[in-house]
């Protein structure tokens, strides 16, 4: 049994004392140790230690809420000992003599002991964790260089959860969506964690059940960099004719029928925090878009000469706002990029763009990179699903279309 | 011939033999420095030659080589943990609920298994690697000082940089990565633009960009063609030509020549076996049992396939709607939940499964 227990709370540095006898209790010592290396050098630390007068051995723990916490061992009469012989030390040894664990979980007894580098300082034996203790864990803290371990338990304190993220933004903003929608775009308004985006997204038909497998479920999921954006891509197989699924199942939503895409709020955030509401949107089906985006078809809007009035071009489909807000350019009459800020509304069916200078008089082209999708994947260059047998020989292949407008003098 | 003339003659032999086979092998790990290894995430696990492990790196838009050195079985035999999740999360100093277990591989020389880990879940997650062994010890793989070389994906953005606009820019998942014929071949799907790119980059990694990239198309039942992102692929071999057996994210499982992987190319991959619906592949091995070979494949909902991979290379893709969904497998109903799968041995697989107590179990199957 272990000589003292205790579970402390910790708030600030904690320590907790003990009264060690040095005597020598070799037998004891030999059958507590699981290391025989250290065994061996413990035992003899021990034999050299031939004062008896008890020592008082404490374990605190320091800069408990920092990036590398440290769990200290004072008082410990042995440590000049110890000292000239840690350079030669594994990271067995050290972790025999002096280890904290995680205090809780299923497995606790098997539980390996945590990563941190060891080292004596100030008559102190110190073990630095290498990463920061998280709140509402339990640690355990053993020091083994007695007959019987010294075992000391430090509980983190759960701090308040903030409870402030929400969905921001669902795009395609419209509620009206094709049979073949390609995809979803999630915005919240802060990180978020990874590892259970499809058990908090949920697909309800007209009746309120479920959708069975409605979106392609990846191990990596498509956040951006900041997890503040999660892709979420409806299942290909039941978009792309000719399919197993899409024949067997069908598309994950049907033309004519009514949706619901549900986010649930225990989804946590980047901080361990739920979303402060579940979020839904709403929508309905109509049949499914089988036709490339034609830029031909897009109305523009010139500016006029010394203005910062915004370009604006209007399109007769909503298209793929992420895309829309990187894959077309301005540029201007030498054919240098235009600086400027781009909005996107209308339910994606409108592109604006503010230059940051005013226009000058002249031949002005937007320039729209042919991988540009609507909210089908059919690209400008290349349809979702290419229909070999009606193929359209008359396949864009360049990289990028031209749209020319005319920037006027003011009137 | 005199007894000397004999000896000149073998030593000639031998020297010619030597020199060749020096000519002709490649130092990979020469090609490594050591360092810190900077990845900025660990994804998907691959081991190549001399117990090198290749990382994928989304959110780095990389590919690490880390030269392991870990090239004798130290403690061959079986590896069985429970609860590998709750163990390295505590040697992480946190609970399994703030780490993820993204990949695994097992080193062919060493028979040790790789965890390609986060440990926390949100965008400044820590990637470690992790290994453990067969005694049950579990250790991180210091990345503080290895020797190891990186590559930026072909055509990636910057991670660090911004388009005009102060955006971040699009993000490539990388899904999955294996070593083919002196090549790391990775898939990768983007966060934004539907495309389905499968590139190769030359190791030893020479500069930055001298990969390629295709793009992998699928033609269902010869009339509608698709582009078709990669979700797991494995190396192959038939009669001696390198072949890429992959699994769509739209669920076929189909078979391409390496030597179809040249730039600029458009890939049409072979069907070679529809899986069904609500499902969809997480692993491939491949191995060979009682003279047969076979394809051994983790679903998330039809449990593990196995697939009979004989006669690959003349197999007629899928063209017309049948009920022949291609090649014959039959599904391994004892093993549910298994989420990672590599292969251990000649004999034995490793899976990573859950289990319905919500733990993470290591455990060596027999190859079935």
């Amino acid at each position: 049994m272990p000589r003292f227990i205790s579970t402390v709370t910790s708030i600030g540095s904690h320590e907790a004392r003990v009264l060690w006898g040095t005597s020598l209790r070799v037998a004891r010592l030999f059958l507590s140790f699981k290391s025989v290396l250290v065994c061996v050098g413990i035992l003899t630390l021990t034999i050299l230690s031939t004062s008896g007068l008890p020592s008082t051995i404490a374990i605190r723990l320091e800069n408990q809420q920092g990036a590398h916490p440290i769990f200290k061992v004072v008082g410990w009469d042995q440590i000049g000992q110890i000292s000239t012989q840690s350079a030669r030390f594994g990271m067995d040894q050290w972790q025999a003599l002096f280890a904290v664990y995680v205090d809780s979980g299923s497995f606790e007894d098997a539980l390996p002991p945590m990563l941190g580098s060891y080292r004596i300082e100030d008559e102190a034996l110190i073990f630095q964790a290498r990463f920061p203790l998280q709140p509402g864990l339990r640690y355990r803290a053993v020091f083994t260089s007695a007959s019987e371990p010294i075992i000391l338990r430090f509980e983190i304190p759960k701090s308040e959860a903030i409870v402030s993220t929400t969905v921001e933004h669902v795009y395609p903003s419209t509620d009206r969506l094709p049979e073949n929608q390609l995809k979803f775009y999630l915005h919240f308004s802060a990180p978020m964690s990874r590892g259970e985006a499809y058990t908090r997204i949920h697909l309800l038909d007209e009746r309120g059940e479920p959708v069975d497998f409605p979106f392609l479920e990846l191990d990596e999921e498509l956040w951006d960099r900041e997890g503040k954006r999660l892709t979420l891509l409806f299942d290909p197989g039941r978009i792309k004719r000719g399919l197993v699924p899409y024949e067997e199942v069908g598309p994950s939503i049907t033309e004519g029928e009514n949706y619901a895409l549900v986010i649930d709020r225990d989804w946590r955030d980047a901080q361990g925090n739920s979303l402060k509401q579940d979020f839904k949107k709403f929508f309905s089906v109509i049949a499914a878009d089988r036709e490339t985006p034609d830029p031909k078809s897009w109305l523009l809007n010139a500016p006029q000469a010394g203005s910062l009035q915004p370009l604006s071009v209007e399109f007769p489909e909503p298209l793929d706002h992420e895309l829309l807000m990187r894959l077309l350019e301005i540029m201007d009459p030498q054919g240098n990029f235009v600086e400027g800020s781009i909005q996107v509304d209308r339910h994606e069916t409108r592109w604006q763009f503010t230059p940051q200078e005013p226009w000058r008089e002249g031949d002005y082209s937007l320039s729209v990179d042919t991988t540009l999708e609507d909210l089908a994947g059919n690209r400008v260059n290349r349809l979702f699903e290419v229909d070999v047998f009606e193929r359209i020989e008359e396949r864009i292949t360049t990289t990028t279309v031209s749209l020319p407008f005319q920037v006027l003098p003011r009137q | 011939m005199s007894l000397n003339q004999s000896r000149m003659g073998l030593c000639a032999l031998l020297m010619a033999v030597l020199f060749t086979t020096a000519a002709v092998s490649i130092d990979y790990s020469s090609s490594l420095k050591a360092g810190k290894a900077e990845l900025q995430s660990a994804g998907p696990l691959a081991f190549g030659p001399d117990g090198i492990l290749f990382v994928g790196d989304s959110v780095g838009a990389a590919i690490f080589a880390l030269a392991t050195e870990d090239t004798v079985s130290s403690s061959p035999g079986r590896i069985d943990i429970s609860g590998i999740n709750e163990k390295v999360a505590a040697l992480l100093g946190t609970s399994a609920d703030q780490i993820l277990i993204n990949d695994l591989a097992v080193n062919p020389a060493s028979k040790r298994v790789y965890l390609s880990v986060s440990r926390g879940r949100g965008p400044d997650a820590t990637p470690l690697i992790v290994r453990v062994d067969a005694s049950g010890k579990i250790e991180e793989f210091s990345l503080d000082n290895v020797k190891h070389a990186r590559v930026t994906l072909p055509n990636a953005p910057d991670p660090d940089a911004k388009d005009r606009r102060g955006q971040s820019l699009r993000m490539e998942a990388i899904t999955d990565l294996a070593f083919v014929d002196d090549r790391v071949f990775i898939a990768g799907l983007s966060n934004e633009e539907f495309a389905s790119k499968l590139h190769s980059i030359p190791f030893p990694f020479e500069k930055t960009g001298n990969g390629t990239s295709v793009e992998i198309y699928h033609g269902a039942h010869g009339r509608f063609e698709t582009n078709a992102p990669v979700r797991t692929f494995v190396a192959y071999e038939i009669e001696k030509e390198p072949y890429i057996l992959a699994a769509y994210t739209c669920t076929p499982l189909v078979i391409f020549p390496v030597s179809s992987l040249t730039a600029g190319a458009k890939v049409l991959g072979t069907t070679i076996a529809e899986l069904g619906n609500r499902n969809r592949p997480l692993d491939m091995i491949t191995y060979e049992k009682d003279g047969s070979r076979f394809i051994l494949m983790n679903n998330s909902s039809r449990g593990v396939m196995k697939i009979s991979a004989e006669n690959l290379g003349s197999y007629e893709a899928i063209t017309e709607r049948t009920d022949i969904r291609g090649v014959s497998y039959e599904t391994i109903d004892h093993l549910k939940g298994v989420q990672q799968l590599d292969r251990l041995d000649e004999t034995n697989a490793l899976i990573l499964v859950s289990t319905d107590s919500g733990s993470l179990d290591l455990k060596t199957i027999a190859l079935p």
